[in-house]
């Protein structure tokens, strides 16, 4: 109803900060969330633009000539013949296959030992001709391609340029020297090091030789292209089911996805995006509580004159829901817009990443985020505030307290002083509230403790020994990647913990604004205005201890669960004892900092403004 | 058997105290004829603005039976109670309850496109109100630009723009001066003239008067119920008035 | 004044002093503004009317002293004196010795009494703010109907807080 809009813009106008603040907190949220789906698919384009100038294959197929016991012996036997033919035939049989228009292969792979720009690693061999085949020709980045000469090969650009070989030095492939004729690059495999082992083409002629003096033959691939690329995916469905799992079977869509090689920046921007998530329902919670209470009056009217409960709820969620309507907007498109940039590190991608078109799913994940994280935060206080009987709502000051707790009148006794328990009951009597706020801290700490066990953790892998050559080489090339991927997640640290001190301040303002009217009356009973700030501050200050410890147990918690989950090298949360005790410290006084500006202001204030009747 | 407007049985709302149940009405009966103006006074805490929420629906009786217009009421939910509120009973407060947010024509409107009428329907009707109640050149203001007794005489618009059942007013000249309380009287009694049934809340004796009959609170029941015409000829009240000047 | 003495001798007969200690008593600090003349002269105008009837009664060890006795007729004066809801000018003093009265002779019941009063001022009341609504606001006559209405919400609000006294003094 255009009346419900009406008040809901007018109730905006009123305090436009405050829907600033949430817009804000939700524009990070759905832009964190929508650059973590969208970097996922900056190497589409590049990889596209690729797959489409080798002719690249529709389906690709792959099968093994060992048997799976063989295949985990420490050195691999040379395959029984009959295996290998079985495996022949199995890709003979797909070739033959209806819809197929365009084949390429089979083409023969040989495992060997090799010696590349120095550094020892096991390499593939990959035997094709000199021809361009009708499916897949690899892409010639330096030198030029393979000719029929004996001991040439072609090496696989990211390791050409990884390890530094150019057109023209030699390369060591199961004891035979090999001159290296350039390098080339092709969808049909990932480039070094996503993909591991190495791989190297080379002619008949020269895998004969190798097969002589030591190569073991893996098995062959093949490439096919069908009438239509669209039928790749239904093609490999109907025969997935009966193909070897020592082999492998693949669309290219699937191809294509496995190649992006972005994982440690989405699990780092998922991280960020989900704590960051959990603070927006925090601090929506709590902005919507405070809401209420200044609103209330204004809703008791409306369901005087017959506005039913729901429509009061209307009035409130329409202006939120707006909020984080358009907080998906601006998600969607900034999230979109700066993939580009993460990643451009990334050694593996094919080319410059960019930014992917906007496509459905991201779009309706980005709204959806922001919408839960509303409606979750704010559902609950907006019910509670409407359905408050019209009676009490329109006579509204402050909410009633509930009965004094026991815990506080048991402080009372203890003998501790006055103030400090004034704070405790006054914390007490709005759970939700100190809720709120300890969960809002609390994330903000688990995100510090994961950034400082990831950047830890990191940095001891990096000093650590290397396996061997191979691994340091890598290990140098991932670096960069390694490091921008610390360094969001330090970003997404320091941004949490500035909205949690925000959120922070949010709640030690309401509460300053409660508090007022019950520290003018003790003041006018004589407690002194530092008496009622001390109590202000521990008031708030329970809360604030209360997210600290929870969230370091959390930040180790989450670190295990994610970070080890997925890098398989990375240790469990190994940060010395000091750290924690660092932490555990220095967050409750930076959160004394925040709250210091509208406790002064309480102290401040004369006492004859809050007593008067409004 | 007359129509009655209002009707209470046994209306009763309890709250429990510190162990003693705190009985806030007690067992009420009372009825508002059409075309009425009843008041109901009594001492402070004597149960008068429970009874005046309990017979707006804006609270629930622990017992007993309301009935508005011959429907019986006091089971509805909120929603039920909202959508009635709409079309039969107008509130006018002492805090007089504007939204704050909204000018005064809006406010006026609110009601009428509550229950539907078009947005121009409803505009005209708020503006008739307001011209009729003396307020027509503040209608596009908002309510911290009206002094007291502008604020309820747009109230009182508001309260009347769908034609309601009935009117129910809680201390309705609380806020107000003298003077304003003499104008809001003065409209009261005119809207009463032209057939509204009202029921008036108040420790305030001239508001009181303005009625047809008076109840009498006391601790939650109704002591005493009388009607207030039937005074001194025209004359003879001048003459008492006259001769009361020294 | 006449009438408060005539229900007070009702009660039980009396000579002019304890008459006056009875006054005092029912008024309070304000009854010191009574001076004896004025009861005696007042006494002798009551017997010149019927109202009171006076012996002399002869005492032991001091002069004869003058007792005063209430009449049959004077009976009925007080009867319809309480009764009489008319309002006077200065209501206070005077009301409140009616109420007195009636508790003290048990003629009436003061509540009953303070509820009729109520409701006539509430009558009258109405009856005067019609009448300043009859006419246009900016009438003269409005004027003085405004100020008659202002002492008639005087009054009644007086009269409320008298109930409230009187009720906890009423026996359970």
């Amino acid at each position: 109803m255009s009346m419900i809009v009406r008040l809901a813009w007018r109730n905006v106008r009123r305090r436009p900060a405050q829907a600033a603040l949430l817009l804000l907190m939700l524009c990070l949220s759905t832009t964190l969330v929508s650059l973590g789906l969208a970097i996922n698919e900056t190497g589409r384009e590049p990889w596209n633009r690729l797959h489409n100038s080798v002719n690249g294959f529709h389906v690709q197929a792959y099968a093994a000539y060992h048997t799976r016991e063989q295949l985990e012996l420490p050195r691999l036997p040379q395959p029984d013949p009959a295996n290998a033919a079985s495996a022949d035939d199995q890709l003979a049989e797909l070739a033959a296959q209806p819809g197929v228009v365009a084949v390429g292969g089979p083409w023969p792979i040989l495992f060997a030992e090799g010696r590349v720009g120095g550094v020892a690693l096991p390499i593939w061999v990959r035997v094709l001709d000199s021809q361009p085949a009708a499916v897949g020709r690899p892409l010639v980045i330096s030198g030029r391609w393979l000719d029929d000469g004996d001991g040439v090969v072609v090496l696989e650009d990211g390791l050409a340029s990884l390890l530094n070989v150019a057109p023209g030095d030699e390369v060591t492939l199961a004891g035979q020297r090999l001159r290296v004729r350039g390098s080339a690059m092709t969808t049909s495999i990932r480039r070094y090091p996503g993909e591991f082992p190495a791989t190297i083409w080379t002619n008949r002629a020269t895998a004969a030789h190798l097969r002589a003096s030591g190569a073991v033959p893996l098995g062959a691939a093949l490439e096919l292209r069908l009438a239509r690329p669209e039928d790749a995916a239904a093609f490999v469905a109907a025969r997935a089911p009966t193909y070897p799992d020592t082999g492998s079977l693949m669309a290219w869509e699937r191809a294509r996805s496995r190649a992006n090689g972005m994982e440690p920046y989405t699990l780092v921007l998922g991280i960020i995006a989900t704590l960051l998530a959990g603070l927006t329902v925090a601090t929506a919670a709590v902005l919507v509580t405070g809401r209420m209470a200044a609103q209330s009056r204004q809703i008791g009217a409306l369901k005087a004159i017959g506005v039913t409960p729901r429509q009061a709820l209307a009035v409130v969620l329409v202006e939120y829901l707006a909020v984080a309507t358009v907080a998906g907007a601006i998600g969607i498109i900034s999230g979109t817009l700066l993939s580009p940039l993460i990643g451009r590190e990334s050694p593996i991608l094919y080319g410059a990443p960019a930014a992917p078109p906007i496509t459905w799913p991201r779009a309706v994940t980005a709204f959806a985020v922001a919408m839960a994280v509303v409606v979750v935060g704010s559902v609950h206080p907006a019910l509670r505030g409407v359905r408050q009987s019209t009676v009490r709502a329109l006579a509204s000051g402050a909410r009633p307290p509930r009965r004094a707790s026991r815990a506080a009148r048991f402080a009372a006794i203890a003998g501790i002083p006055l103030p400090v328990v004034l704070g405790l009951r006054s914390a007490m009597r709005r759970p939700g509230r100190t809720l709120a706020n300890a969960i809002g801290l609390a994330l903000g700490v688990a995100m510090v403790i994961v950034g400082l066990g990831a950047s830890k953790a990191t940095r001891d892998f990096l000093a650590s020994q290397a396996m061997d050559e191979e691994e340091a080489v890598v290990r140098a090339a991932n670096a960069m990647l390694i490091d921008q991927a610390v360094a969001i997640l330090f970003i997404g640290a320091g941004l949490l913990v500035a909205l949690a001190a925000v959120n922070a301040m949010i709640v030690a303002i309401f509460a300053a604004r409660d508090a007022a009217r019950n520290h003018a009356i003790l003041r006018a009973v004589g407690a002194t205005p530092r008496q009622t700030v001390i109590s202000f501050v521990v008031a708030q200050l329970g809360a604030g201890l209360l997210g600290c410890a929870v969230g370091i147990p959390l930040g180790v918690l989450l670190y295990n669960s994610t970070v080890t989950g997925s890098a398989k090298d990375l240790p469990t949360m190994a940060l010395p004892a000091l750290t924690y005790v660092v932490v555990g410290l220095a967050v409750p006084l930076l959160y004394l900092m925040a709250i210091i500006v509208p406790a002064a202001r309480l102290a401040r204030r004369p006492a004859a403004g809050a007593l008067t009747y409004e | 058997m007359t129509n009655f407007v209002l009707q209470a049985k046994g209306l009763s709302r309890h709250y429990p105290g510190d162990g003693v149940p705190v009985r806030a009405v007690d067992t009420v009966d009372m009825a508002v004829e059409t075309g009425e103006a009843v008041s109901v006074m009594g001492p402070s805490g004597c149960g008068k603005s429970t009874l005046l929420h309990l017979l707006g629906g804006l609270e629930r009786p622990t017992s007993g039976e309301v009935w508005l217009g011959g429907q019986r009421v006091d089971r509805l939910s909120e929603t039920g109670w909202a959508r009635l509120r709409r079309r039969s009973v107008g509130f006018v407060f002492q805090a007089f309850h504007l939204v704050d947010e909204l000018s005064a024509v809006e406010n006026v409107e609110l009601p009428a496109l509550l229950i539907g009428a078009s947005r121009k329907a409803a505009r005209g009707r708020a503006l008739g109100l307001l011209e009729r109640l003396g307020v027509a050149g503040r209608a596009g203001h908002l309510p911290d630009r009206l002094s007291g007794g502008e604020r309820q005489r747009v109230a009182l618009a508001r309260a009347l723009v769908n034609e309601p059942l009935l009117v129910l007013a809680d201390e309705p000249t609380g806020n107000l001066d003298s003077g304003a309380t003499a104008q809001i009287l003065r409209l009261f009694a005119g809207v009463h003239e032209a057939g509204q049934t009202l029921l008036l809340v108040t420790h305030d004796p001239r508001v009181a008067a303005t009625a047809d009959r008076l109840l009498t609170m006391r601790d939650g029941s109704i002591v005493e119920d009388v009607r207030l015409e039937g005074g001194l000829s025209r004359q003879a009240l001048l003459a008492q008035v006259a001769g009361w000047e020294p | 004044m006449r009438e408060a003495m005539l229900a007070l001798l009702a009660k039980e007969p009396a000579h002019g002093y304890e008459l006056r200690q009875r006054l005092t008593r029912a008024l309070g600090p304000i009854g010191e503004v009574l001076n004896p003349g004025q009861i005696y002269i007042t006494l002798s105008r009551l017997e010149k009317a019927g109202l009171v009837r006076s012996d002399q009664v002869a005492q032991a060890a001091a002069p004869d002293k003058k007792v005063y006795e209430v009449t049959p007729q004077g009976r009925e004066q007080v009867a319809s004196w309480l009764l009489d809801v008319s309002w006077p000018k200065v209501a206070p003093a005077e009301f409140h010795l009616k109420l007195v009265a009636a508790a003290v002779t048990g003629l009436a019941d003061p509540i009953a009494l303070i509820d009729a009063q109520r409701r006539d001022l509430l009558r009258r009341l109405r009856d005067v703010q019609r009448l300043a609504q009859a006419a246009p606001s900016d009438d003269d006559a409005v004027l003085i109907l405004e100020g008659t209405a202002l002492r008639l919400q005087a009054d009644v609000r007086w009269l409320e807080a008298c109930e409230r006294r009187w009720t906890t003094r009423r026996p359970q």
